[in-house]
């Protein structure tokens, strides 16, 4: 008899969590944090606006972690920050929009401009000290700071800047770009990167090869911003999910989506211009 | 209420049945346990088989060397094995013997102070306090340590020079040896208290009042007759807190930064403030990677070590309790 | 030479323990050497300090984590927000905490008592007695991290599928099933002792008494050992919980792919057992900066919630206590 009850109040506790309302399509998804602003705000606007029945559900674990989740079935879908490499068999790529990876240092620090090598430089450990960059008005060791494996950040940085040398072992890597800026924010001898959408908020970005880390400068084809970059959505091949396809379709093309990408930090690389 | 007495065939149960059926279920935890054994020690044999005995030795970077494991295992041939662990042992060493040595002498001043000199009000303190410290759960103690110990020790105890002196090779931010060593200390005291108490307790009276009668001060009689009396439930205890610090994986993992490191000595003084990595958070923090063949078979060579470690401090430990009863002590 | 010795008066019998007032305890270190003095200063200051550093954790989480716990989040699952304040809650964390406390003891309990029972009552083989005390030993030993790895290995397995999701003939392996399986394991040795010590206070004539009437060992046991037992056993299952709730290894590595629960098909409720989940240590875990999350705030007052769990838990196992010893003891 204890028993009986016992497993009925289980039962009843679980049922706290199955969701109220009938009907609705819960879309599963999971990866890059640099991507995460962007994809939250496109994730409201859409419930909001669009279809009130599709919910998201996003876990940002890194790019890497994401594409690994979609292909073994624990999301529907993934964002990513780097483009594909031979380990990601079984997903497909699809644009969504633009992004840049920005080279941040604390506002302490008067550093404005640095270069590709110089930063390649400090996250392999040759350059350690901030008086070895002019311009800086620093004296203190460079604490570099990064992304772990998990992230497609990751990813892009080695093969972009660091020509798929590892970081050295000075780096402190994070889980999330989130975190870098706070590393960044506290520590007056940080230098960290996160993408175009974590920006502000405390910390200062630099000019890249003299090219500022601005939406208007970021451009893949033609190269502006050198550190510019597309942002993927992840599905697994041969998978036909409608209600994922119709999202994916309005956020790549609708001007409102457009608009969205814009305000959260993104660059909108495929939408239709607003009419006036 | 069920007849348990059926007249025409005897009890419901009879006592061979039952005897059996506890005896299977015995046998299966035995077995179980087994099992869990072999099939560890299976799972990590091609790690051990490639690397052989240089394993356990020195050599390049274990970050690297896990990276490379992993990342060999996604193409599916040509699986890639080499390992040198020697960094996560000796972390584990020097974490594991720091926090033990410093929870040592703690556990047994207080340990004598509840059994001994606390008045009546302080060990109605102590001792729940003591129980409470033992039971708070290790990732609430990883949460104190990564968002208050650490950016103190980063913040406020790293200074410039000391950062200078190692840049390149690794960043003082105050994920540290010395982080982890005081929070595992905190973890494994009370579990050291209590054994000694239950030692120190359990020593004959009447020793301790023929000394008391000889005008020894109770100071003395407690440590020269009681601690010497109860130095096996002090070895227990040590034992026991020594298997426990060294399956301490996920309080380390958060207070152990992001790169496998092992605190050099030869630094100096500063290597209290290197990063630290120990063997069990390592599979934590690779967790990810238990898809990759080879990587698997890293991280069960590195169970398989914690396995075969922790088994044989804890039977020690238990071994040593069971010495105790002859001092007339149970625990 | 007197012709007998005078006995001295029978006063209450001599002790070993502090003094009753403390008066006493003054006085008699002021006669110490300086050395010794100091010991017993040490003493007192590292008492102090284990209360200090308790009290430091509890108020420490109290303060941050009322700072941040707002009802709501006990009832809101988590959700993708941006900032701390639009992501929600974890109300999904906690319930599956207590899923997960609450399969993981239904597991460990009558195989936990079965064993004690087997040991105590029965016992023979000698040898294989002795291999069982051994092995509930190292198992309460073994790192939860090694238990952790080895649920990987037994639910990934095919005969085992049907225990979490399967996609493409590839077994995730981690579900509620799993993690509360290998949970179970990490409370058995507290109930396993905590039952024997129970039954070994039981004097024989009770046992004896039995039998005299014609019951077998078995219904002794199961009417009236074990009955008598009660406080033990549940003094045990308590502790159990307590390190069950409080295991985050075999959490992040068995179940924790996600944040809130997600169902793999079939029926209700076996559907949100068979899928992963979360419980409020892989919500810490994963809040903290070690995790994916970076929500040090909801971190700090899930941390709060399972600190009180933590209490009420050992609460309840000092209740048993006192009421065990004001029920009394067998008279022998």
């Amino acid at each position: 008899m204890r028993i009986k009850s016992l497993a009925i109040s289980v039962i009843a506790l679980v049922a706290l969590a199955v969701p109220a309302s009938a009907g609705a399509v819960t879309l599963i998804g999971s990866g890059s944090v640099a991507a995460q602003p962007v994809l939250e705000a496109l994730f409201k606007t859409y419930t909001k606006e669009v279809n009130h029945k599709v919910h998201f559900l996003y876990t940002a674990n890194g790019g890497n972690a994401g594409v690994k989740d979609v292909q073994n079935g624990t999301s529907q879908f993934a964002g990513q920050a780097r483009t594909p490499l031979p380990s990601d068999a079984g997903t497909t790529y699809i644009k969504m929009f633009l992004d840049g990876l920005c080279i941040d240092v604390n506002p302490k620090n008067k550093l404005s401009n640095i270069s590709i090598q110089q930063t390649h430089d400090i996250y392999r450990g040759l350059l350690t000290n901030w008086n070895q960059l002019p311009g800086s008005g620093l004296e203190t060791t460079i604490d570099p700071v990064g992304r772990d494996t998990n992230g497609g950040t990751y990813n892009f940085f080695l093969q972009a800047v660091l020509n798929n040398e590892l970081p050295s072992s000075n780096v402190n890597a994070l889980t999330a770009d989130g975190l870098v800026v706070n590393a960044v924010k506290q520590d007056p001898s940080a230098i960290g990167y996160d993408g175009l959408a974590w920006q502000g908020k405390g910390q200062k970005a630099l000019k890249v090869n003299g090219v500022p880390c601005v939406s208007s400068k970021i451009s893949v084809e033609p190269l502006k911003y050198p550190l510019s970059r597309y942002l993927f959505l992840v599905l697994p091949t041969g998978v036909n999910n409608p209600a994922l396809t119709k999202f994916i379709d309005w956020a790549r093309r609708d001007p409102v989506a457009g608009e969205v990408i814009a305000k959260a930090g993104g660059v909108p690389a495929f939408n239709k211009k607003a009419k006036k | 209420m069920e007849e348990e007495y059926l007249p025409e065939y005897g009890p419901k149960w009879s006592d061979q049945r039952a005897e059996r059926m506890l005896g299977a279920l015995v046998c299966a935890v035995v077995g179980l346990l087994l099992a869990m054994i072999i099939t560890v020690f299976a799972r990590a044999w091609p790690s051990f088989a490639h690397n052989g005995l240089a394993w356990f030795g020195a050599g390049g970077s274990v970050e690297e060397q896990l990276n490379q494991i992993y990342l060999s295992g996604l193409s599916g041939a040509n699986y890639v094995y080499t390992f040198h662990g020697w960094q996560l042992i000796w972390s584990t060493m020097l974490i594991t013997g720091g926090a033990v040595t410093i929870a040592l002498f703690c556990s047994l001043f207080v340990s004598v102070f509840i059994v001994e000199f606390a008045p009546e009000w302080m060990r109605n303190i102590l001792q729940p306090v003591v129980r409470f410290l033992a039971s708070v759960p290790s990732v609430i103690y990883g949460l104190l340590g990564v968002l208050v110990i650490v950016p103190f020790i980063g913040n406020h105890l790293v200074t410039e020079p000391q950062k200078a002196s190692v840049a390149g090779v690794i960043s003082l931010s105050g994920y540290s040896l010395l982080a982890a060593v005081l929070i595992l200390t905190v973890m494994i005291a009370p579990l050291m208290v209590s054994i000694f108490s239950d030692g120190l307790r359990a020593v004959r009276p009447g020793w301790l009042e023929g000394s008391l009668a000889l005008g020894v001060n109770r100071w003395r009689t407690t440590w020269k007759i009681a601690v010497r009396t109860a130095r096996p439930a002090i070895v227990a205890g040590t034992v026991l807190a020594v298997a426990r610090a060294i399956g301490e994986a996920v309080m380390l993992a958060m207070v152990s930064g992001s790169v496998a490191f092992a605190p050099n000595p030869a630094d100096g003084l500063i290597f209290i403030y290197e990063p630290s990595r120990p063997l069990a958070p390592t599979i934590v923090k690779n967790i990810d990677s238990l898809g990759s063949p080879p990587a698997n078979a890293t991280l069960f060579a590195i169970a398989a070590v914690l396995l075969f470690s922790a088994a044989f401090f804890s039977l020690a430990g238990w071994v040593a309790r069971r010495a105790m009863r002859k001092y007339g002590a149970t625990a | 030479m007197e012709s007998s010795v005078a006995t001295p008066p029978a006063g209450p019998p001599p002790r070993m323990g502090p003094p009753k007032s403390s008066n006493d305890a003054v006085e008699a270190s002021a006669a110490w050497r300086l050395s010794d003095r100091i010991g017993l200063a040490i003493c007192w200051a590292l008492g102090l300090l284990f209360c200090a550093i308790a009290v430091a954790i509890v108020l420490y989480l109290m303060v941050k984590g009322l700072a941040y716990l707002k009802p709501s989040m006990l009832v809101t699952p988590a959700t993708a927000g941006f900032s701390q304040s639009q992501s929600g809650g974890f109300s999904d964390a906690l319930i599956g905490t207590l899923i997960v406390a609450v399969m993981g003891i239904s597991i460990a309990l009558p195989i936990g008592i079965g064993v004690a029972v087997w040991l105590v009552e029965y016992g023979r083989p000698v040898a294989l007695a002795r291999i069982a005390e051994s092995t509930i030993e190292a198992i309460a030993g073994i790192p939860s991290i090694v238990l952790a790895l080895f649920g990987t290995v037994i639910f990934s397995s095919t005969a085992l599928g049907f225990l979490s999701r399967t996609s493409e003939g590839v077994v995730f392996g981690r579900s509620f099933f799993a993690a509360s399986a290998m949970l179970s394991l990490v409370a058995l040795p507290l109930i396993v002792a905590s039952t024997r010590e129970g039954l070994n206070a039981i004097p024989h004539h009770v046992r004896e008494a039995s039998y005299a009437i014609g019951k077998t060992k078995i219904a002794t046991t199961r009417r009236i050992l074990l009955p008598a037992a009660r406080p033990q056993v549940a003094t045990g299952a308590m502790l159990g919980l307590g390190r069950i709730i409080g295991d985050t290894a075999i959490i992040v590595v068995l179940l924790g792919a996600t944040q809130n629960f997600a169902p793999v098909g079939g029926a209700f409720p076996i559907n949100y057992l068979r899928g992963a989940g979360t419980t409020l240590t892989n919500f810490v875990y994963e809040a903290s900066p070690t995790g994916n999350l970076n929500q040090p705030e909801k971190a700090y007052a899930a941390a709060f919630v399972l600190l009180l769990m933590v209490l009420a838990l050992n609460a309840a196992v000092d209740v048993i206590h006192r009421r065990a010893r004001k029920v009394g003891t067998w008279s022998s």
